[in-house]
């Protein structure tokens, strides 16, 4: 999260870079021995499902990192517009986001869906990045932040000592957004990790199981054993797998989140936000 | 903040608001409006009135797929109210470490499951697997296909939303509570209130607001049910409907009969359902900042 707000005011080199995939590479060899060794204990032939989980995983990964990433450039600049400027359309601006805020993203799944299939970008990654870039509640989030007597006037001053609007956007408000920037990347990152409909909808339906979020493949593909589709009175599981292996993988799924979790509650236990959530 | 300063930049606004109104058009506006458009004209073009709508309820599937969502909300929703409030209740009566122990107890699935929680509760509904299994046993429940009979599906539903989203909602009582004057209940104090009184006559109507607003926020959530259904049906092989809830229908509808004027009608029927609820809470509860 901090990485993300540092890498914006200072562009890796391509130095950097190299050392990361090379400490990368080196961090797999070390670890991937013993990560085999947790998977054959529990009765999952890491081999065979290698492939399918890997991709799964760097897919949830990139969805849900550009996501954020969209949703921060977009919710950022435009709370801080609301709050801050006065141009005709501006409340009716608020009035629809929070309008939008408070519809579940579960009802725009299936135009979603209708639109994507329009445009062919059914099987594309952008069909689930792009609505993951949508997020009303981190305008609204931006807007309460930005929307205080102190801030005005520190952006008052800023304009009377000469900076420009842009000026005054990227070397004040951007470095103040910090705090607002890392709950709304939190929220961003765990409703997208979490989101089952709509990669379902997008992906399940044109039968691309390789652009599978990771929650997802583990769900339809643990259970994709001889379903017959009609009820014949024997219930059991359909899947092939020992319970213990699909209880590690249910908890794969869930790490990440908790990661996240942690990572952001010293941000959101720290006072910042005593005022946003009222 | 209510008077305008003479310079308080205007134009420069338009270009702040240029990414997300982009995104807000494209997700938002567009698709909404393009998936009313199907749903008012036929598989030709033409436009058909409400010929969808009234068409799209003669499907076999349309009543008993209402039937059910209606009554996995009545559970769902009464399940809402009764624990939630009386949760935020007791835990803001204890002092604020225990409270907050215990609310983050109580937040954990809401925070980590997602569709995890699904799978989870298949296990945690399976006699000789799950830890709950003396329940299990005491209601009579031998098999899997005991505890997921058809008729039971409203309740495990509602189970299972209820387990991984009421710490959300027992977070935003909590911070309703917390909203509440010292001096408030220090008077109740003194006029001799106890701890029950405090929390029934005086807590209670000051977060009348936030209770309106979680019910009708879970109603319009709760209509789009979808993962729940979809998922158990998956793993079992089909022991709930394919087109269990409306939304399953509808994209029942477009997947396997390319019906997409059909599945629009019933996508448009939930859409106007989420978009009056959010307009309730939007201007009726008073609880949302709605700018000056």
């Amino acid at each position: 999260m901090r990485s993300h707000a540092n890498s914006a005011a200072r562009p890796a080199s391509t130095g950097q870079v190299v050392m990361y995939v090379l400490l990368t590479l080196f961090a797999a060899f070390f670890v991937v021995p013993i990560i085999w060794l947790v998977f054959e204990a529990i009765g999952v032939h890491l081999g065979l499902i290698a492939g399918n989980l890997g991709i799964w995983l760097f897919n949830s990964v990139l969805y849900s990192a550009a996501g954020a990433a969209i949703a921060i450039t977009a919710c950022i600049p435009a709370g801080y517009a609301i709050a801050t400027h006065e141009f005709p359309g501006r409340r009716a601006l608020l009035i629809l986001t929070m309008l939008v805020m408070l519809i579940p993203t579960s009802a725009l799944v299936l135009p979603l869906f209708l639109e994507a299939n329009e445009v062919h970008q059914l099987t594309s990654p952008l069909a689930v990045i792009v609505p993951y870039g949508l997020f009303p509640f981190g305008v609204y989030l931006s807007y309460l932040y930005f929307h205080t007597e102190r801030f005005s006037v520190l952006f008052q001053t800023a304009r009377s000592d000469g900076c420009n609007e842009w000026q005054v956007f990227r070397h004040i408000a951007v470095p103040l957004s910090k705090p607002v920037a890392a709950l709304i990347v939190f929220l961003n990152i765990v409703a997208s990790w979490t989101n089952f409909f709509l990669p379902w909808v997008m992906y399940w339906s044109t039968n691309t199981t390789d652009r599978y979020p990771l929650p997802l493949g583990i769900a339809l593909q643990l259970f994709s054993g001889e379903t017959s589709g009609e009820y014949l009175g024997v219930v059991q599981l359909h899947t092939s797998w020992p319970p213990s292996a699909i209880a590690f993988l249910l908890l794969a799924t869930i790490a990440p989140v908790v990661v996240v979790f942690i990572l952001a509650r010293r941000w959101i236990g720290s006072g910042h936000f005593q005022g946003v959530f009222r | 903040m209510k008077r305008k300063s003479p310079t308080r930049p205007r134009k420069s606004g338009y270009l702040f608001i240029a990414p997300y109104v982009v995104l807000l058009v494209a997700i938002g506006i567009y698709p909404a409006g393009y998936v009313v458009h199907l749903a008012l004209t036929s598989l030709t073009g033409h436009f058909t009135w409400l010929g969808n709508f009234i068409d799209s309820t003669h499907n076999s599937e349309f009543v008993p797929a209402f039937e059910n969502i209606i009554k996995f909300l009545g559970i769902w929703l009464t399940a809402l109210v009764v624990f939630v409030v009386s949760l935020s209740l007791m835990l803001h009566s204890l002092n604020e470490r225990v409270g907050a122990a215990f609310r983050f107890v109580l937040y954990l699935p809401a925070a980590l499951a997602g569709s995890a929680s699904v799978m989870l509760w298949l296990f945690m509904l399976q006699p000789g697997k799950s830890p709950w299994g003396f329940v299990l046993s005491w209601l009579g429940y031998h098999t899997l296909g005991d505890s997921l009979a058809p008729a039971h599906l409203p309740v495990i539903f509602a189970l299972i939303a209820f387990w991984s989203g009421a710490g959300s909602w027992i977070v935003v009582m909590h911070g309703a509570l917390a909203t509440i004057p010292e001096e408030v209940l220090e008077s109740a104090r003194l006029d001799g209130a106890g701890a029950w009184r405090t929390a029934v006559n005086i807590k209670l109507p000051l977060i009348k607001k936030w209770i309106a607003y979680m019910v009708i926020g879970a109603f319009a959530a709760g209509s789009q049910l979808f993962a729940e259904p979809q998922l158990i049906s998956e793993a079992t092989g089909g022991i709930a409907n394919q087109a269990w809830s409306p939304n399953q229908l509808a994209i029942f509808l477009a997947f396997h009969y390319d019906y997409f004027n059909y599945a629009a009608a019933i996508s448009v029927d939930l859409l106007v359902v989420a978009v009056i609820c959010a307009a309730v809470v939007l201007l009726r509860t008073g609880l949302f900042d709605v700018g000056h």
